[in-house]
């Protein structure tokens, strides 16, 4: 009994810290649309704050307050007006990619100030404890952490409720335009919201490393974890309401304590021991995936969804087929004959990139064509690269049959989210995706029999293209033949029905597209190209590892192809390439490697800020700023030219 | 004899019953209108007839086949086509465009092989679905705004647009929701003379919800009344004119058109 009232004790002091994170979450997502992925990372960059004050001699408590009250407020706003305000409007597939970006860049930054170690922040509570009446010990720290936890969302939801300010702030809440129209400041709003959100991330992080880690600081595990847990408590109020993510993050954190306290006898009852821990882990991406797999209708199809299928017109008329086949075959040609130029090295730093290209190919179709996006390639990548691995190591089939078979082995899964996504739509969807990819990690990849521990299934290259020049060819015939398959997909009937699909589902029923069937196609063959790519990766070091396949690695390759330009073929080739040539191309400049992650960063924030068409876009807009140029010398030479209105 | 009928249809979301035991039919060339206030339940009726909403009791049936439970784009492919109270064009796409996929989707199934490789069955296909929207843009007088982007036209054009989609996937009922919404009054008097042509001259039975009376009563042999998702009239237009019911319902509120009815 006292252990479960010590249990529940910690649970609930646990649980306020998710359920004011997610406050914090949910505040900004519905004052500015943006959801944070960048979460975490912001509660990282504020504790590391925190412990550098420290360190420096600053006593604890006035450091933390300093921290929450000055630093993450001022970082909050400088994020509003500096970043997401200035992709307000953009389609939300755009505005996640730009705090996966902030992930990146604030991961790069900590990782520059202070060097990546963990570090001991100390403790802002004694550690001392309390014995309630009937004998219950509890530490004061938890109760420390529960009260202000508390406190911070109470003063929030009173704030909300009985200032002047707050009856802004919900009315921004409920509806941005209209308030606007109200003559509320809405950027008034919205910057206090990011800075009332980096303050909770701030308390979050110092409360969290204080009451789960024991004062442990490590750069790594603890965004990861925050917004793992912050998102679960998010989703229990479908992003939507304050109130439902506060209790969702109270349930989570007293089941999380439960399962942890209980593991033993819970294995006792029903065994299974490894499987109840990973569990355990996963607690957040269940929740998540079940409580939107339970979403009420109205929700799960209006909602959020349809603003964020990517609503981008692509402002550029296709190029003359002719260009377009011409521009192919030179790229093509000159990749052809790059392993008879160059050292081997750089044929297997290309083929790396060539693969890229190929995971880019398969979200270029899924997103770019038919507006589904999937933040969890990870997961197709994986399933069939350990499938193929198995295949040719433990049946000892030949790596050219393990391939595709192993790529045919993620489109059962592909297809399973396909289907799922006629009936979720969205944000929704994009978030079931990730926790998808969490789940896969967590419950299949982790067991051994399946990921072959820390080493690996080993997965040989196929019998004549084991050389390094032999495997660069074999990655260039997929691609090749992956870019086909996508131009032909574009261009045909089924091209046609996926921009349909794109634009309005309820009119393709009506003329009788079956939605559903295309759905599960097109993600089935969405996995199916990401298998080939997880496949290939492997092949490189000859092992499919767990380490490729990490999740955080999918919202990357999002926001790869869509820098690249989510919507062409040529966006994906280009940013696969680039990407993989990027490591060993700042090998050569050995201060670049520093702040590598800061210039990624920053560059996919700022460029789609810019520009959603990505870098293909531009290519493209300065090709046919060229070719007009070309064009009117040519005409005026001829004849005087007649004055045609502009034209595109 | 009825092509499409609700038989006694309920739907309830709820505690609110939107629709309660409603009967409505269209026979085979026919051409109906359903009337009422805003929020009686037109488009909830609409919806179940074409597929979009499960009723919570009663049965839909074409052409003595009950049809109940069978996804929107399968009876689509039944001959049941219809368009929306609030646009539903593919925006991106050019008025074309808009055209052919239909097209297409009457035409031929889903075969991703023969689509991929663009094989020979395919493009021959593929010429007869392009001829069939070209004679859509001729028959629509839409050929102007071919190779517009269908977002960019005038409502006017997208109502069209949309009628004319929904008549390339080949049905043989069209339940048309507030075609006219957003026309003004010549351009509603056109789209009346066209609907017309189309039941006449292409024997597509049409049931039209519809908020301009004018329109109504000249293009509808039959008129069914709804209100509060009751029935409470049925007959030819003059008979619904001068039923004492539907005046005190509905009549009276002829003018409140402009408020946005529910979906």
């Amino acid at each position: 009994m006292d252990v479960l009232v010590g249990t529940l004790i910690l649970g609930i002091s646990v649980g306020s810290v998710y359920a004011l994170a997610a406050t914090g979450l949910v505040l900004t997502y519905k004052t500015s649309g943006v959801l944070n992925l960048g979460y975490g990372s912001l509660a990282l960059l504020t504790t590391f704050i925190h412990w550098q004050l420290t360190a420096w001699g600053l006593p604890v408590g006035i450091a933390a307050a300093l921290v929450i009250l000055v630093i993450a407020p001022l970082i909050g706003v400088f994020l509003d007006s500096q970043l997401f305000r200035r992709i307000e409007g953009q389609p939300q597939v755009i505005s996640v990619i730009a705090t996966v970006g902030l992930f990146v860049l604030i991961q790069g930054i900590v990782r520059l100030a202070w060097g990546g170690r963990t570090e001991l922040v100390p403790s802002l509570f004694p550690s001392a404890s309390w014995t309630l009446p009937g004998g219950v010990s509890v530490g004061v720290d938890q109760i420390g952490v529960l009260v202000v936890a508390a406190g911070a969302a109470g003063s929030l939801g009173a704030m909300l409720r009985y200032s002047r300010t707050g009856v802004s702030f919900r009315a921004v809440v409920n509806n941005r335009p209209v308030a606007g129209l109200m003559a509320i400041n809405t950027t008034f709003v919205s910057g206090l919201a990011w800075a009332l959100s980096t303050s909770f991330a701030a308390l979050t992080g110092i409360l969290l490393t204080q009451g789960i880690f024991g004062g442990l600081l490590d750069p790594i595990f603890l965004p990861t974890f925050v917004i793992a847990f912050v998102l679960g408590a998010a989703v229990f109020g479908y992003l939507q309401s304050l109130p439902l993510a506060y209790l969702g993050g109270l349930a989570l954190g007293i089941a999380q304590s439960l399962l942890i306290q209980y593991q033993p006898q819970i294995v006792d009852v029903i065994g299974l021991e490894t499987w109840v821990a990973r569990i355990r882990d996963g607690l957040p991406f269940i929740t998540i995936t079940v409580a939107l797999l339970i979403a009420p209708r109205a929700l799960r199809i209006r909602g959020l969804g349809s603003s964020f299928v990517v609503r981008t017109r692509e402002a550029l008329a296709p190029a003359p087929a002719r260009v377009r086949t011409t521009v192919a075959a030179v790229v093509f040609g000159v990749l052809a004959i790059v392993p008879l130029l160059g050292s081997v090295s750089w044929s297997l730093t290309l083929a790396t990139g060539m693969i890229f290209s190929v995971v880019f190919l398969s979200l270029v179709i899924l997103t770019g064509y038919s507006g589904q996006i999937s933040l969890g390639h990870t997961a197709f990548m994986g399933i069939a690269a350990f499938s193929a691995g198995h295949l040719a190591t433990d049946l000892g089939w030949s790596s050219w049959l393990a391939m595709p078979v192993g790529a045919l082995a993620a489109v059962p899964a592909g297809a399973l989210i396909g289907f799922i996504a006629v009936r979720l739509h969205g944000l929704y969807l994009a978030l079931l995706t990730l926790a998808f990819a969490f789940m896969a990690q967590q419950l299949f990849f982790e067991e051994r029999g399946i990921s072959g521990g820390e080493g690996g299934v080993p997965l040989p290259r196929p019998d004549g293209a084991g050389s390094e020049t032999g495997f660069y060819y074999l990655v260039l015939a997929i691609l090749i033949a992956s870019s086909l398959l996508a131009v032909s997909l574009r261009t045909g009937r089924t091209g046609r029905v996926l921009a349909a699909m794109r634009d309005s589902e309820a009119a393709c029923r009506s003329v009788g597209i079956a939605v559903t069937r295309y759905k599960v196609i097109i993600f089935g063959l969405s996995a199916f190209i990401a298998g080939l790519g997880g496949v290939l990766q492997s092949m490189i070091l000859e092992s499919a590892n767990k380490l490729n396949f990490q999740p955080f690695f999918g919202l990357i390759y999002v926001t790869l192809a869509v820098l690249g330009g989510i919507f062409h073929v040529g966006g994906a080739i280009a940013s696969g390439i680039l990407f993989g040539i990027f490591p060993q191309a700042i090998d050569a400049f050995p201060f670049l490697g520093d702040i590598q992650f800061i210039l990624f960063g920053l560059g996919s924030t700022l460029a789609l800020a810019q520009n959603p068409e990505g870098l293909f876009g531009e290519l493209r807009r300065a090709g046919n700023a060229a070719l007009s140029l070309i064009l009117r010398i040519r005409q005026r030479r001829s004849q005087p030219a007649p004055v045609t209105g502009g034209g595109r | 004899m009825s092509r499409l009928r609700a038989e006694e249809v309920t739907v309830q979301f709820g505690g609110l019953r939107a629709v309660g035991d409603a009967t409505i039919e269209v026979s085979d060339g026919g051409f109906v209108g359903l009337i009422g206030p805003n929020g009686a339940g037109k488009t909830t009726l609409f919806n179940v007839m074409s597929g979009f909403l499960d009723p919570t009791g009663g049965r839909v049936v074409l052409d003595d086949k009950d049809i109940t439970g069978m996804p929107a784009s399968a009876r689509a492919k039944l001959g049941i086509g219809r368009t929306f109270q609030k646009l539903e064009l593919f925006g991106r796409m050019s008025v074309f465009e808009n055209l052919m996929v239909a097209a297409e989707a009457g035409e031929s199934k889903l075969d991703l092989a023969s689509d991929l490789l663009s094989l020979p069955k395919r493009r021959r296909e593929e010429r007869r679905c392009a001829a069939i929207a070209a004679e859509m843009l001729a028959m629509l007088d839409l050929g102007w705004a071919r190779d517009r982007r269908a977002s960019d036209v005038p409502l006017g054009t997208a109502r069209i647009l949309e009628l004319g989609r929904a008549l390339c996937a080949r049905p043989s009922v069209l339940l048309l929701d507030e075609p006219s919404s957003g026309l003004d009054a010549e351009e509603t008097a056109d789209f009346g003379k066209m609907l017309q042509r189309i039941n006449r001259d292409l024997g597509i039975g049409i049931m039209i919800v519809e908020h301009d009376m004018d329109l109504v009563m000249e293009v509808c042999r039959r008129i069914s009344v709804l209100d509060f998702g009751v029935m409470i009239a049925e007959g030819t237009p003059a008979e619904i004119v001068a039923d004492p019911q539907v005046r005190a319902a509905y009549l009276g509120e002829v003018d409140d058109e402009a408020a946005p009815a529910t979906p």
